[in-house]
């Protein structure tokens, strides 16, 4: 009854899963990102050159590897919400903890990247590419690390945490999933 | 559902694969451009219509939501 309930609910339009004021934080962020790699792309057009050759000096490997530590999140995010549904709570509880690994592990590896470019000089004044390149992936780590905050009290209250605020923490958990797989090719791959 | 979601991994870590393959292939900037950003667009919905069951939501959300992806795409393909 309570499943079923729920999927009648998605269908209106003030319950969105994840609920109408996440999707509408999602809208903007994936909004203000979008536009900032918009930006990104219109000051390409003036040094293509350069834009080319600071993007050669990321590395690609780690960034394929990142995006597939937050795809695989999302997926058990995404599990743990179905299993969450279905009053599975130990299952649901495990799967998050290994979302949470995969943040952590992307955390990690993101840390890394930013430690070899520190190494080699390439900072936030370097030029225009890598100001965007340390604008755009330090806001998106900033959520990485909201979202796992969310995770985590979300994980500890598994027991008495209600359907809506499951998909809500979630929701925003795939937020950063997006944001990712939209900076991505962008930074990492078009020039 | 669950088997769906499994299969939605597969589909997405073989996009990510396939992006990363393009990437070294031998073709100009602008074709490549469109294959990274259409790669970049089915996974982008992937996750948003079955890992945040977009699908099951109001259509209005569903819209929006593809036409935010096509003006990123588009504006970024333009410039």
């Amino acid at each position: 009854m309570e499943l079923k309930d729920i999927k009648i609910r998605h269908k209106n339009f003030y319950y969105p899963p994840g609920g109408i004021l996440m999707w509408i934080i999602i809208f903007l962020e994936l909004f203000t990102f979008g536009m900032a790699l918009v930006a990104l792309a219109f000051s390409s057009k003036e040094n293509l050159q350069l834009f080319h050759e600071s993007s050669l000096h990321l590395n690609r490997t780690f960034g394929a590897i990142n995006t597939i530590f937050l795809l695989a999140s999302g997926f058990f995010v995404a599990n743990a919400v179905h299993n969450f549904k279905e009053h599975n709570f130990y299952k649901a509880s495990f799967q998050l903890k290994i979302a949470m690994l995969g943040g952590l592990l992307f955390i990690v590896l993101k840390s890394v990247e930013y430690y070899i470019k520190i190494e080699a000089g390439y900072l936030l004044d370097t030029n225009s590419f890598f100001t965007f390149y340390w604008l755009l992936t330090g806001f998106h780590i900033i959520h990485v690390v909201v979202g796992l905050v969310i995770l985590f009290i979300l994980n500890r209250n598994i027991t008495k945490t209600s359907i809506e605020d499951v998909e809500a923490s979630a929701a925003f958990w795939h937020m950063c999933d997006l944001i990712w797989l939209l900076l991505f090719p962008v930074l990492y791959l078009i020039f | 559902m669950k088997k769906e979601l499994t299969y939605t991994f597969a589909l997405l870590l073989l996009l990510t694969f396939a992006t990363f393959l393009i990437v070294n292939l031998p073709l100009d900037y602008f074709m490549k451009k469109c294959l990274i950003l259409a790669l970049f667009s089915v996974k982008f919905l992937l996750v948003t219509f079955q890992f945040m069951e977009l699908k099951k939501s109001h259509s209005f959300w569903k819209i929006s939501t593809i036409t935010i992806l096509f003006i990123i795409n588009l504006i970024i393909i333009i410039s």
